[in-house]
C-alpha cells in the first residue's frame, strides 16, 4: 500500500514538475481526438439524416385495371397480399382508383383536374423497403408480374444517397481511426521525450536497485492521465460545438444537426477509455526501449574470443 | 563476501578491460582498487553491480553467482549493495531527504520506518539541517555525503565506491574518507576505486593494484605505490 501511494504520488509530482511537456502531451491528444471525435459526429449526422431521407415510399407499382383482358377480378388483392410476404418489404399500401383521384386532387390545380377522367388513373401499390439497397430485387419481381403496368422507383436518387452515405461513413471512420492512431503516436513520442529528458534520473534509479516496474508505474500513470485529460477535453469541446451547431441549424429544414445525448455518452466514454489506453500504450512504447538499454549490456564475447584478443 | 574467479571483460571492438582477475574479499574488509586510468578499476566495480556482464569467469556476491543472475533479479542484487560515484548521481529533482529515502521506497519500507531511518543517516553524514535542500544547492562534498547516506541508509553489507573523492578538494576528501571508515567499522565491506595517493597511503588498508586489466599487486596493508616505485 505504501509503495502504491508512493508511485501515485511520484506520478503527480512528475506531472507538476514537467508542466510544459505534460501540457504539450495533453494538447496533442486533445487535438487528435477532437478531430477523431468530430469526424465521428459528422459521420453520425450523415447517418441520421440519410436514414431520415430514406424513410417513406421507395417504389410505386402502377397496376393494370382489373377489367383489362387477362387480369382477374381479385388480381390487385392477390398481388398486394403476395407483396406483403416479401422479406424486403417493410410496409405496402394499396391505392385504388378513388385514392389516386383524391391524391390528384391534392396535387393538381383544378383547371387541369377538370380535364382528367378519374377512371384513367391507375390503382397502385406504394412500397416501403427495409433496406433501400435492395430496391432492384423488388422492382424486378414487380415488373415481372402481369398485373403491373409500370414500376417507378427512386432508384437513382436512392443509389446516389446510399453511395454518398457509404463514402461519408467510411471517410469519417477512416479519419477517426487515423487520428486515433495519431494520438497514440503523439503520446508515445511525448512520453519518450519526457523519459529522454530524465534518462539520467532513470539510470540512477536503476543503479540504486529500482526495478523496471517501480520506474515504469509513475510513467504509466502519467501517460494515462495525460491521455484521459486530452480525451476529456476533446469530448467536452466537440459536444459543446455540436450543441451550438444544433442550435444554429434549427432554422435549416433539410438537415438535422441534433444528435441524441446517448450518442455522446456512449462515444464520450469510449473516447475517455481510448485516451487513457492511448496514454498507457504510449508510455509502454516510450519506455520499453529505454529501459532495455538501461538494463546493462549482455556478454558480447566468450572465452574463445578472449583468447584471440 | 565477494569472490571473483578468472573474471575477464572484453568490450566490443576487442578492448580488454579486465583480464583473468581473481580476488577474495572478506566480510568487513576495506579494499582499495588502484591503478592508472583505463586499468579496469571502474569496470570491476561495474561488473560487481551487474552494470556490465562478464565475458568470462564467475563473480560471487554473498555466496551468489551474479554472472548468472537473470536481468529481473539484478535490482535485488543492487539493493544489497550501496554505491557511491564520483559524480554523486543524485536525483536532481528530489530533495536531500527524498534522495536518501528513495532507496527505502524502492525496498517498499513503510513511511513510519523511512522517516526515522533517513533522519538517522543524515545525522551520521552531518546533513541533518539540510534535508529540504536540492542537490544543486549543495557543495560537492555535501552532495557526496548525501550519496553516501543514500548508499548506507538500508545498511547494505557491501558498499562500492568509484572514485568518491575524485571531484573533491583534499580537505573535503578527508571528511568523506572518515565517513567511509566509520561505515566500514560497522562491519560493511567497502571496495573503493581511487586515484588518490594520499588517501590510500593514509588509510593503510588492503590495496589491489590493476594494470591493463590484470591484478599486479594485492597487499593487505599497502600504499598506493610499492616502495620500489617511490622515487
Amino acid at each position: 500500500m505504501n509503495r502504491v501511494s508512493y508511485l501515485v504520488r511520484e506520478a503527480f509530482v512528475n506531472l507538476r514538475r514537467n508542466a510544459l511537456v505534460v501540457t504539450g502531451a495533453i494538447l496533442a491528444v486533445f487535438i487528435s481526438l477532437s478531430f477523431a471525435f468530430g469526424a465521428l459526429v459528422v459521420n453520425e449526422l450523415v447517418r441520421v439524416n440519410t436514414v431520415a431521407w430514406q424513410q417513406g415510399v421507395h417504389i410505386i407499382a402502377f397496376l393494370k385495371d382489373e377489367s383489362d383482358a387477362g387480369i382477374g377480378s381479385d388480381a390487385h388483392a392477390a398481388l398486394f397480399s403476395e407483396l406483403l410476404t416479401w422479406e424486403e418489404v417493410k410496409t405496402a399500401v394499396y391505392f385504388d382508383k378513388a385514392d389516386a383521384f383524391r391524391e390528384a386532387q391534392e396535387i393538381l390545380p383544378p383547371d387541369i383536374l377538370s380535364e382528367i377522367d378519374p377512371s384513367i388513373l391507375p390503382a397502385s401499390l406504394r412500397v416501403e423497403l427495409h433496406d433501400i439497397d435492395l430496391y432492384q430485387n423488388v422492382q424486378f419481381r414487380l415488373v415481372g408480374s402481369p398485373v403491373v403496368r409500370k414500376v417507378v422507383s427512386l432508384g437513382d436518387r436512392i443509389e446516389a444517397l446510399s453511395s454518398l452515405s457509404r463514402v461519408l461513413n467510411r471517410l469519417g471512420l477512416g479519419l477517426a481511426l487515423v487520428l486515433g492512431f495519431g494520438a497514440v503516436v503523439l503520446i508515445a513520442n511525448t512520453i519518450r521525450m519526457a523519459i529522454y529528458a530524465r534518462r539520467d534520473e532513470v539510470a540512477i534509479m536503476k543503479l540504486v536497485g529500482a526495478s523496471n516496474g517501480f520506474i515504469r508505474v509513475p510513467f504509466f500513470i502519467e501517460g494515462m492521465l495525460e491521455g484521459l485529460l486530452g480525451a476529456a477535453l476533446a469530448v467536452i469541446v466537440v459536444w459543446a460545438f455540436s450543441r451550438n451547431l444544433a442550435d444554429a441549424g434549427e432554422a435549416l429544414p433539410l438537415f438535422n444537426f441534433t444528435l441524441r445525448d446517448s450518442f455522446f455518452y456512449r462515444w464520450g466514454i469510449l473516447f475517455l477509455i481510448f485516451g487513457g489506453a492511448a496514454g498507457l500504450i504510449g508510455s509502454v512504447v516510450g519506455l520499453r526501449r529505454f529501459l532495455r538499454e538501461a538494463d546493462g549490456a549482455r556478454p558480447v564475447v566468450g572465452r574463445r574470443v578472449l583468447e584471440e584478443v | 563476501m565477494i569472490r571473483l574467479k578468472d573474471v575477464s571483460k572484453v568490450y566490443e571492438g576487442a578492448t580488454v578491460a579486465v583480464r583473468d582477475v581473481s580476488l577474495d574479499i572478506q566480510k568487513g574488509e576495506f579494499v582499495f582498487l588502484v591503478g592508472p586510468s583505463g586499468s579496469g578499476k571502474s569496470t570491476l566495480i561495474r561488473l560487481l553491480l551487474r552494470e556490465e556482464a562478464v565475458t568470462h569467469g564467475v563473480i560471487w556476491v554473498a555466496g551468489k553467482d551474479i554472472t548468472r543472475l537473470p536481468t529481473w533479479k539484478v535490482p535485488y542484487l543492487r539493493r544489497s549493495i550501496g554505491t557511491v560515484f564520483q559524480d554523486f548521481k543524485l536525483l536532481p529533482r528530489k530533495t536531500v531527504a527524498e534522495n536518501v529515502a528513495f532507496t527505502l521506497e524502492v525496498l517498499g519500507r513503510p513511511r513510519s520506518v523511512i522517516g526515522p531511518q533517513v533522519g538517522q543517516v543524515l545525522e551520521l553524514v552531518g546533513l541533518a539541517d539540510k534535508t529540504d535542500r536540492y542537490p544543486r544547492q549543495l557543495s560537492g562534498g555535501e552532495q557526496q555525503r548525501v550519496s553516501i547516506a543514500r548508499a548506507f541508509v538500508n545498511r547494505p553489507p557491501i558498499l562500492l565506491a568509484d572514485e568518491p573523492t575524485g571531484n573533491l578538494d583534499p580537505a573535503t576528501s578527508v571528511g568523506i574518507m572518515k565517513l567511509l571508515d566509520r561505515i566500514n567499522r560497522t562491519g560493511t565491506t567497502i571496495v573503493m576505486a581511487t586515484h588518490d595517493h594520499a588517501i590510500v597511503d593514509a588509510m593503510q588498508r588492503r590495496v589491489v593494484q590493476l594494470e591493463s586489466g590484470s591484478v599486479v599487486r594485492d597487499e593487505a596493508s599497502g600504499r598506493y605505490e610499492t616502495m620500489s616505485e617511490v622515487p
